[in-house]
């Protein structure tokens, strides 16, 4: 791998907006998150600003083995608003994946995302979050019902269309 | 006069109309299939810089209204079959948007970033393999439309669902397979935890934005299944000098819809790669056998040495790999098997004429080929432009050759850049 020399075309731009050394306090807890992430990562999970940018990040999941979507690599954007933590990051799939609670535009549709975000959670947690519903669906509250239906109806129907999803679009 | 010269080596066969009313031929695109005898051509409308949005498509690349790729049966001029690409974007110029290997074509779409791949039957039609770009098996796009994930309120109604597709912000296929190419390498690269973390960090997540930003911007087959594509910024793409742009070389298996390697166009590993087996990147075809006479720095012991010497005159071997890795993905059939460019043979100025088809710098004096063999003695010189010489000698002059495969014949043709005729030489051996 060989990526020396790819600032010349990221940096700067219009990704600098908001630089490292702000000290805005979303800022602050921002990057007291990120050295957190880092010292003790969720497994299968990493995640980092994009450019210089901290408040756009991106996260990688590896699909968690004995699940339909192990062999894939999913990526998400993770964007924090500016009075984070007290509204939470929102988390969009730029990666297609079969699931009940993801949305046909990769919106990730989790409680802790929305109405049960609380300021003490944190990075890690929300990616923990987003791993568990790969292993656990909520088809109880889908944004995808057709899925849920399935999942609930016939899962190895579900799981066969998922893998086959995870093969086509996210190896 | 002239024109008889012209008509003593060479006899009109038969004549076929390709463009319609508003395309034109392009002069620069041509390829042959040699298996079947048959000829692929180009015609298209004017290029218009000036580019409406569109969806899918991307900005900053110009676009053509309509181009038409016409099949021809050499023998007798017969259509057999056409290939229409609208409002689109094709480097027509040098066939440079276009690959033919053994029956397979891949044509590379800059405006929607897709290679598409046709196969040309022997009954003489173009028939669709695959897609690569948005979708990468052939089957994909047909798989997604019939699974569909229909959200709330959307139900059953397909154009919507088409829409919100569109509109939604996933990356392409081809980008998926490239981007966990990537992240797979930099995660197995370090086996510490906290390293691993760090070196995503850094070689990754913080160039992740340029790399979803990189446009295919040439491709080549290597075998059947392999293709070398380039991948560059839309500036670098499109602008004469692209020195400043970073570029990148990924090979991806077509048929496992894999990446398999990945290099920045700086990497000398590919270098070395180019530099030892530049034949295997030569390869148009199994059955083109005049095209493995063809001298390169892998096969001609004259050309490694002119390499060698061009190496330790560089200013600096980073710039150098640049500037050698700036020919992949080699051009199709952009390479003349003409014996007289065999470097066992023959010692030519290299800047000046070459096995590789392009547009020189003119001087007023003749080329020279000198024999190898000893005593090195001139063997015949080329001069391309008027026989009396030009009027004006400070104009810029550009001449391109076209030197025929095995007979002993070669045209010259020199243009100066204020659009005056240009002149066609015919050279011969009497």
């Amino acid at each position: 791998m060989n990526s020396t020399g790819m600032s010349a075309l990221g940096g700067g731009g219009g990704r600098s907006w908001s630089s490292t050394t702000s000290v805005s306090a979303s800022g602050k807890r921002i990057q007291k998150e990120m050295t957190d992430l880092n010292m003790d990562p969720p497994s299968d999970c990493s995640a980092g600003p994009k450019g210089d940018n901290l408040y756009h990040w991106v996260a990688t999941i590896i699909g968690p083995p004995g699940t339909p979507y192990q062999g894939g690599i999913f990526f998400l954007d993770i964007t924090f608003p500016s009075d984070y933590p007290f509204k939470p990051p929102k988390v969009v799939f730029k990666t297609r994946i079969y699931h009940c609670n993801v949305d046909s535009t990769g919106n990730a549709s989790l409680d802790i995302l929305k109405d049960s975000w609380s300021p003490a959670l944190t990075i890690s947690k929300v990616l923990l979050a987003v791993r568990s519903i790969f292993t656990n669906p909520d088809p109880y509250n889908p944004v995808i019902p057709g899925i849920a239906h399935l999942y609930l109806a016939d899962r190895a129907k579900h799981d066969e269309l998922a893998a086959e999803w995870t093969l086509r679009f996210a190896s | 006069m002239k024109a008889k010269r012209f008509e003593s080596f060479f006899t009109q066969l038969y004549c076929v109309q390709l463009a319609s009313s508003s395309e034109f031929i392009c002069k620069d695109f041509f390829l042959y299939i040699e298996s079947n005898q048959f000829g692929l051509f180009a015609t298209s409308t004017a290029q218009i810089h000036d580019t409406p949005a569109a969806e899918g498509a991307i900005q900053g690349v110009p676009y053509i209204e309509k181009i038409t790729f016409h099949l021809l049966r050499l023998e007798d001029g017969g259509i057999l079959d056409e290939r229409v690409f609208r409002n689109d974007y094709v480097n027509l110029a040098h066939s440079m948007g276009v690959f033919l290997y053994d029956d397979l074509l891949a044509i590379v779409s800059l405006r929607y970033q897709t290679i598409h791949i046709l196969q040309i039957r022997d009954s003489g039609r173009l028939v669709d393999v695959r897609a690569i770009g948005e979708f990468c098996r052939e089957d994909d796009e047909l798989f997604f439309n019939s699974n569909p994930q229909v959200p709330l309120n959307h139900v059953g109604n397909g154009l919507q669902q088409y829409q919100s597709i569109l509109e939604s912000s996933f990356l392409s296929g081809i980008k998926q397979r490239l981007l966990s190419f990537i992240f797979r390498g930099t995660w197995t690269e370090e086996t510490d935890q906290t390293q691993r973390i760090q070196s995503l960090k850094k070689k990754f997540y913080f160039h992740f934005q340029d790399y979803v930003d990189l446009i295919i911007w040439k491709v080549q087959f290597l075998d059947r299944h392999h293709l070398l594509i380039k991948f560059g910024s839309v500036d670098g793409g499109m602008s004469r000098n692209a020195d400043h742009h970073p570029a990148f070389f990924a090979v991806y298996n077509m048929e496992t819809t894999e990446v398999i390697a990945f290099y920045q166009n700086s990497a000398e590993e590919i270098y070395f790669l180019f530099e030892q087996y530049c034949d295997h990147f030569h390869s148009t075809s199994k059955n083109s056998l005049s095209m493995n006479f063809i001298s390169s720095h892998s096969n001609n012991i004259h050309a490694l040495e002119q390499l060698r010497c061009n190496k330790n005159k560089a200013s600096s071997f980073s710039q150098f790999v640049k500037k050698m890795l700036a020919s992949l993905p080699f051009n199709c059939q952009s390479q003349s098997p003409s014996p007289y460019f065999d470097q066992s043979l023959f010692r030519f100025d290299e800047k000046l004429i070459s096995a590789i088809d392009r547009h020189r710098q003119s001087t007023d004096h003749p080329i020279k080929f000198i024999a190898r063999r000893q005593p090195c003695s001139l063997k015949f010189k080329i001069k391309p432009g008027p026989e009396a010489g030009s009027t004006d000698s400070r104009t810029k002059k550009i001449s391109s050759f076209l030197f025929h495969p095995i007979l002993p014949l070669a045209l010259s043709v020199q243009q100066t850049l204020f659009l005056q005729s240009s002149v066609v030489n015919i050279h011969f051996r009497r």
